[in-house]
């Protein structure tokens, strides 16, 4: 029944031991890389009929009927869905259910469905969907925040154009100003930015002979899901099973329902049979989801030694058609709009305004990417009208463990953004900024510019923040993972088989991942606001220990020996550490019944015990308690005859808790960056009345690798007390930098920068042509 | 139409349509499904392919320009169960994360190296500019490249 | 379903051109490929160009070079002759599309585009290039500039293709200079963009000058008073800068996504006073 340790150590020496804090490659990597990973996309179920969704084309227009005839009428062509075809309430939506599976009578937006049509093949399919003629009477329609709010502008929903309104304020705005020694003002214009995800919304679905609806989609939240359909089409959730493979990218735009609801109404209508939709990249932009377009106006003041003293600011989000997460997009801009920083006095007020435009919902970062660009500008524009150094002002001001922030939250737990900043001031980049302009080329001007940016984790107040992870051993003496939340490519299910590793103290061949399944894991809400490792990583450390200790616990049975203490858990055995004897974990596993090598436990992330005395708005999501900071800084050049700008050094200096995997954690922050300078320089929905100008990558441009410099990532040493291993999560913090660290170095360059962003050539060539430029640009 | 071609190494005759796109064929036809595809329009690289050793966008291909060739997908790279020295290079160096364009972005990465085995970072970022990647802000699929390359003279000298 | 012919030699093509007058013909399929996909044509028949050895390779006699209508831009940039005498059209080259898209499109398919913002245009503009047209029944040569007729639109007619590129070397010691401005450093369509080939004197005198832009107007614009503007001057910013609000008068540009027809005339004039950088050829 036992061996002798003398035997060569098992498994491959390729296959490292998975330890906190070391570099080992991801769990993933090896399948990528040889094409092997089957995302969903890469899903051909036998027999498969191919879906796709008739779209309005308008942007407001009451449906009068669609014409489907021709369409049905095309060989090949198995069906033509309506919403009449809809069973259930037909309404889809995270919080607010407001957005039709197929539109019964009313377009919203350009990327409406209409229609669902079933066909044998693509071919077809295509043809079918241009006979489908949508009747429709175009009405008014409403395509920016200004035009929402007017008291005679059209209304998209019962309620009227916003969608929530909201205030937090703390201290007493209303005398404060008078003692500001400087006030600082702007107003500021953010457009919608898409993910850019290179797998697009996909999915196959049918119905099993047993009755149960399964699903395999490219999907951020696949217990979510089942809700969705339920919901929509009048299901019982419980019949139906979501898989989540490894996603092709996500960064929010695949939380919530995309093809989910439409696959799942025409599973229903044939008969068993597998039914595949693939939204190609011009649909995947014009029906995905969007950050929100923005408009924030501010208003800060400081007293004379440079605290910050007074902020007023109203920060307006463009939710587009339906409500998505604009609610909570908007209460993240909120919280955050005074940034990391300590303000006595604050008045924040938002609004969540439905338009005509595409769809506002979740992106990296959400509500937090946007207003940092207000309070950044702001705080380098009070910089120059106290005469401070831009670094120097942040410190002083920034945020420690134990203040309030400008929310009125007080923060208990890990709070690194003082140490972010010394970080980025000792580096050499900081310390040698002054060259940098100075060594300019003919015809081009160069600046530094900095930004201190922070965003929070989970769910925040009202929508407990949980997840139960289940790990088991398998029959042949390896442990199993059953991941519950999707990884669409940030590395959290390798983070799994780190934290399994270490406290198992395996190899990585001994850890086998599964990626989300309804049907095997247990509800553990969505891969989302920086919560997906933290959460489940929690849950996780707590079954991996409940697990070895029970394993210790059988094994001492096995072994004769009294009482487990003596007992270790090694790579692929359990070891009597007195005698030397091992007991191989297959042999364990094969005494043990299948309900005994399995451990399930949850996790429910801490919540803010101080309730503040505004937000009442906020139903859910408002105060955040845990937070993750950085600080960035840019170098740019600016060539003066194109107003071509480029980032040409960057670094990210980041608090994230403990660094699990330092490599995964650097790709995270280079990633961030880099969908960030996108944002910051090239990235912008073009609309005219609600159509997408731009929904291909030709004219949508995401950066290449000639547009993003190499990005120094460092991280600060910090321990979240209340984190798996003292981690926090990193996923979003890194997306916000960027842009005001660009301005930051644009004004640096130029004398000014502009207020819209992204800051292109045609918006910086204007500022390099306007008189007086440099005479007071921040050093 | 018949077409004949060497597949990953295997002779093969096919029946196409000749207006079939190549990703299409790959993909759906073929099963090889590592070949990805992201916009369809050229302008992601995701669905590079090697045509004759060279990278090769396969969702502007139709089946009849096949005839005759050499192709390569990322299924066909590794030989005699030894993985290609820049797929051991993306998975060292961290240059996978959603691994989407990964496939691309490796058999991009081979066509420089066979024909520059001494890239600078800058002639690196050059031969991959035409393939899109939204997760990793590319610098550790640079590293990877330069790894490659490395590895790759050292297994020359050696 | 598209029929697609794949000729191997002249005298195939011309049957097959005989045979469907009204096909569509294409050698690297980047742009033609691309609108059909987008619904923009649906030819019943495809003619690809891509195996017919005649159009393809680089020669060079004491006039100056013959470039192969089907090159591919990466066969072009890769080529010692056409770096050495056409520096201009390398560093156009080096900013077209991307890689993949260089290895695929061939310079005849981005001749026949004729799009202004083709990136092989503005060059080829100021080195006086010339086309050879050929034919079931012959050959006939045309300059570039009375080639291209619009957007999209060429001199070409039925049964006839686009065969070679004629440029005569550049007088010695030539400035050659090429920039494109974009809205990123790769897969980029130009703004605006400026070719430029200036002959000086030993006292820095401007000999001769041709400039042509791109993206400014339906096609590529040369404004002969800019080139005449500069003759007998020194290339200074300040002569630049005259040059360049001539230029700015006389190109046509129009609003799109990408610019606004003003930043596009701003930085036409512009583009000029790069010139002044180094006083010598900017390499790129």
């Amino acid at each position: 029944m036992t061996e002798r340790s003398a035997r060569p150590e098992l498994g491959p020496p390729q296959s490292p031991m998975l330890e906190i804090g070391a570099s080992v490659p991801r769990a993933d990597a090896w399948a990528k890389v040889i094409g092997a990973e089957h995302y969903a996309i890469d899903h051909y179920p036998l027999g498969l009929l191919w879906a796709g969704a008739r779209r309005a084309g308008l942007a407001h227009a009451r449906l009068r009927g669609v014409a489907i005839e021709a369409a049905r009428a095309l060989p090949g062509v198995v069906a033509v869905l309506t919403a009449a075809d809809v069973p259930g309430t037909n309404r889809q939506g995270i919080v607010h259910k407001d957005q039709p599976v197929l539109v019964e009578d009313h377009v919203r937006h350009w990327g409406d469905p209409v229609a669902l049509v079933l066909a044998e093949d693509r071919e077809t399919l295509r043809r079918a969907l241009a006979l489908v003629e949508p009747d429709l009477e175009p009405l008014p329609g409403v395509f920016d925040i200004a035009a929402a709010l007017r008291p005679d502008a059209p209304t998209l929903h019962p309620g009227g154009n916003v969608l929530l309104e909201a205030e937090i304020s703390t201290g007493d705005t209303a005398s404060a100003w008078d003692v500001c020694a400087a006030i600082v003002e702007g107003t500021f214009d953010l457009p919608f930015q898409d993910h850019g995800f290179l797998e697009t919304q996909n999915g196959v679905a049918q119905v099993e002979p047993d009755g149960i609806l399964t699903l395999t989609v490219s999907t951020q939240a696949p217990f979510r899901d089942r809700f969705e359909i339920a919901h929509a089409l009048g299901l019982d959730p419980l019949r139906i099973r979501v898989i989540s493979p490894y996603l092709g990218g996500a960064f929010g735009g695949k939380d919530g329902a995309t093809v989910q609801c439409l696959l799942a109404l025409a599973a229903l209508h044939v008969g068993g049979r597998p039914v595949k939709m693939v939204w190609e990249r011009e649909e995947c932009m014009i029906a995905g989801y969007k950050r929100h377009a923005a408009r924030l106006c501010y208003r800060l003041g400081a007293l004379t030694n440079g605290t910050l003293h007074a902020l007023d600011c109203q920060l307006y989000f463009d939710t587009g058609a339906y409500a998505h997460l604009g609610g909570e997009v908007m209460e993240l801009g909120l919280e955050h709009a005074g940034g990391p920083y300590r303000i006595a006095h604050t008045r924040m007020r938002g609004w969540a305004v439905y338009t005509n435009n595409p769809i506002g919902g979740a992106m990296r970062g959400f509500g937090v990417c946007q207003a940092s660009f207000g309070f950044e500008r702001m705080l380098d524009r009070l910089a120059a009208a106290l005469g401070r150094d831009r670094l120097d002002l942040r410190r002083q001001n920034a945020l420690r463990r134990g203040d309030r922030n400008a929310a009125g939250v007080t923060l208990v737990h890990s709070t690194g953004l003082a140490a972010c900043l010394e970080t980025l001031s000792r580096h050499p980049l900081w310390l040698e900024r002054d060259r940098w302009p100075d060594q300019a080329p003919p015809l081009k001007r160069r600046g530094v510019g900095v930004a201190a940016v922070f965003n929070a984790m989970g769910y925040g107040r009202g929508l407990p923040d949980a997840a139960i992870a289940k790990i088991a051993l398998t029959p042949d003496g390896r442990f199993r993972v059953d991941s519950a939340v999707s990884d669409m490519g940030q590395g959290n299910a390798s983070a799994f088989a780190q934290i399994a590793g270490q406290i198992l103290c395996q190899r990585a061949d001994a850890i086998e991942l599964v990626q989300p399944d309804t049907a095997r894991a247990l509800p553990s809400g969505s891969s989302s606001a920086g919560r997906t490792t933290y959460s489940y990583g929690n849950a996780l450390v707590r079954a991996c220990e409940a697990l070895r200790a029970k394993l210790l616990h059988r094994a001492s049975l096995l072994l004769m020996v009294d009482e487990p203490s003596g007992l270790a858990l090694l790579p692929g055995r359990v070891r009597h550490l007195p005698t030397g004897r091992d007991l191989p974990l297959a042999r364990l596993a094969a005494m043990l019944p299948e309900t005994d090598r399995v451990s399930i436990e949850q996790f429910v992330m801490p919540v803010s015990q101080e309730v503040p005395d505004t937000g009442k708005a906020f139903v859910i999501g408002f105060p955040h308690v845990l937070f993750a900071y950085a600080a960035h800084l840019a170098y740019v050049e600016i060539d003066t005859l194109t107003g071509k700008l480029e980032v040409c050094r960057y670094l990210a200096v980041t608090d994230g808790g403990r660094v699990l995997n330092p490599r995964n954690f650097d790709q995270q922050i280079q990633g961030a960056v880099a969908q960030g300078i996108g944002y910051a320089l090239c990235e912008e929905l073009r609309l005219q009345e609600g159509r997408i100008l731009n929904p291909d990558f030709a004219r949508y441009l995401l950066p290449t690798s000639l547009d993003v410099p190499d990005i120094a990532s460092l991280a600060v040493a910090t321990v979240e007390d209340t984190g798996p291993f003292g981690m926090k999560g990193i996923g979003e913090v890194g997306i916000n930098g960027p842009l005001p660290a660009i301005a930051s170095a644009v004004e640096a360059a130029l004398g000014r920068c502009p207020s819209q962003s992204p800051l292109e050539p045609r918006r910086l060539v204007a500022e390099v042509a306007a008189p007086s430029a440099s005479d007071d640009a921040p050093r | 139409m018949k077409i004949h071609l060497i597949l990953n190494g295997t002779p093969r005759e096919m029946k196409v349509a000749p207006d079939r796109r190549v990703v299409d064929l790959l993909r759906e036809d073929l099963g090889l499904t590592g070949v990805k595809e992201g916009c369809g329009s050229g302008e992601c690289g995701t669905c590079t392919i090697l045509v004759d050793g060279e990278a090769r966008l396969s969702c502007l291909l139709l089946a009849a320009q096949l005839d005759g060739c050499r192709l390569t997908t990322i299924e066909g790279l590794a030989q005699d169960g030894r993985l290609h020295p820049v797929q051991q290079a993306f998975i060292d160096q961290g240059a996978v994360q959603c691994g989407y364009c990964t496939p691309g972005m490796i058999l991009a990465a081979v066509d420089l190296l066979n024909r520059q085995p001494h890239p600078t970072r800058e002639a690196i970022r050059v031969a991959l500019s035409g393939n899109l990647c939204r997760c990793t802000g590319y610098q550790m699929i640079v590293d990877a490249v330069e790894t490659a390359a490395r590895r790759m003279r050292e297994g020359e000298d050696a | 379903m598209t029929q697609v012919l794949i000729p191997t030699s002249l005298p195939e093509l011309w049957s097959a051109l005989r045979e469907q007058p009204s096909a569509h013909l294409y050698a690297g399929g980047t742009d033609l490929l691309v609108k059909r996909r987008a619904g923009l044509l649906d030819p019943a028949i495809l003619i690809h160009l891509g195996r017919i050895d005649a159009l393809r390779g680089v020669t060079a006699d004491d006039d100056g070079l013959r470039l192969g209508a089907g090159c591919t831009h990466r066969e072009l940039l890769e080529d010692a002759q056409v770096r050495a005498v056409l520096p201009v059209l390398t560093q156009a080259l080096q900013t077209l599309g991307s890689p993949p898209i260089r290895a695929m499109g061939t310079l005849g398919g981005n001749l026949c585009t004729a799009s202004p913002a083709g990136d092989t245009l503005p060059p080829l503009y100021v080195l006086d290039a010339e086309v050879e047209l050929w034919s079931a029944g012959g050959e006939r040569r045309l300059l570039l500039r009375d080639f291209i007729l619009g957007p999209g639109r060429t001199a070409l007619q039925s049964g006839e293709i686009l065969a070679a590129v004629r440029v005569r070397r550049a007088p010695h010691g030539s400035v050659q200079h090429f920039e494109k401005v974009g809205l990123r450093n790769a897969l980029a369509c130009s703004l605006v963009s400026l070719a430029a080939l200036v002959q000086t004197n030993p006292a820095g005198r401007v000999k001769h000058a041709a400039f042509a832009w791109g993206s400014v107007g339906p096609t590529v614009i040369r404004v002969p008073e800019v080139e005449r503007h500069l003759i007998g001057q020194p290339l200074s910013l300040s002569v630049l800068s005259e040059a360049a609000v001539l230029a700015r008068r006389a190109v046509a540009p129009i609003d799109d996504l990408r610019a606004d027809a003003d930043y596009r005339r701003q930085v036409a004039g512009n583009l000029l006073l790069r010139l002044a950088e180094t006083g010598s050829a900017p390499e790129r």
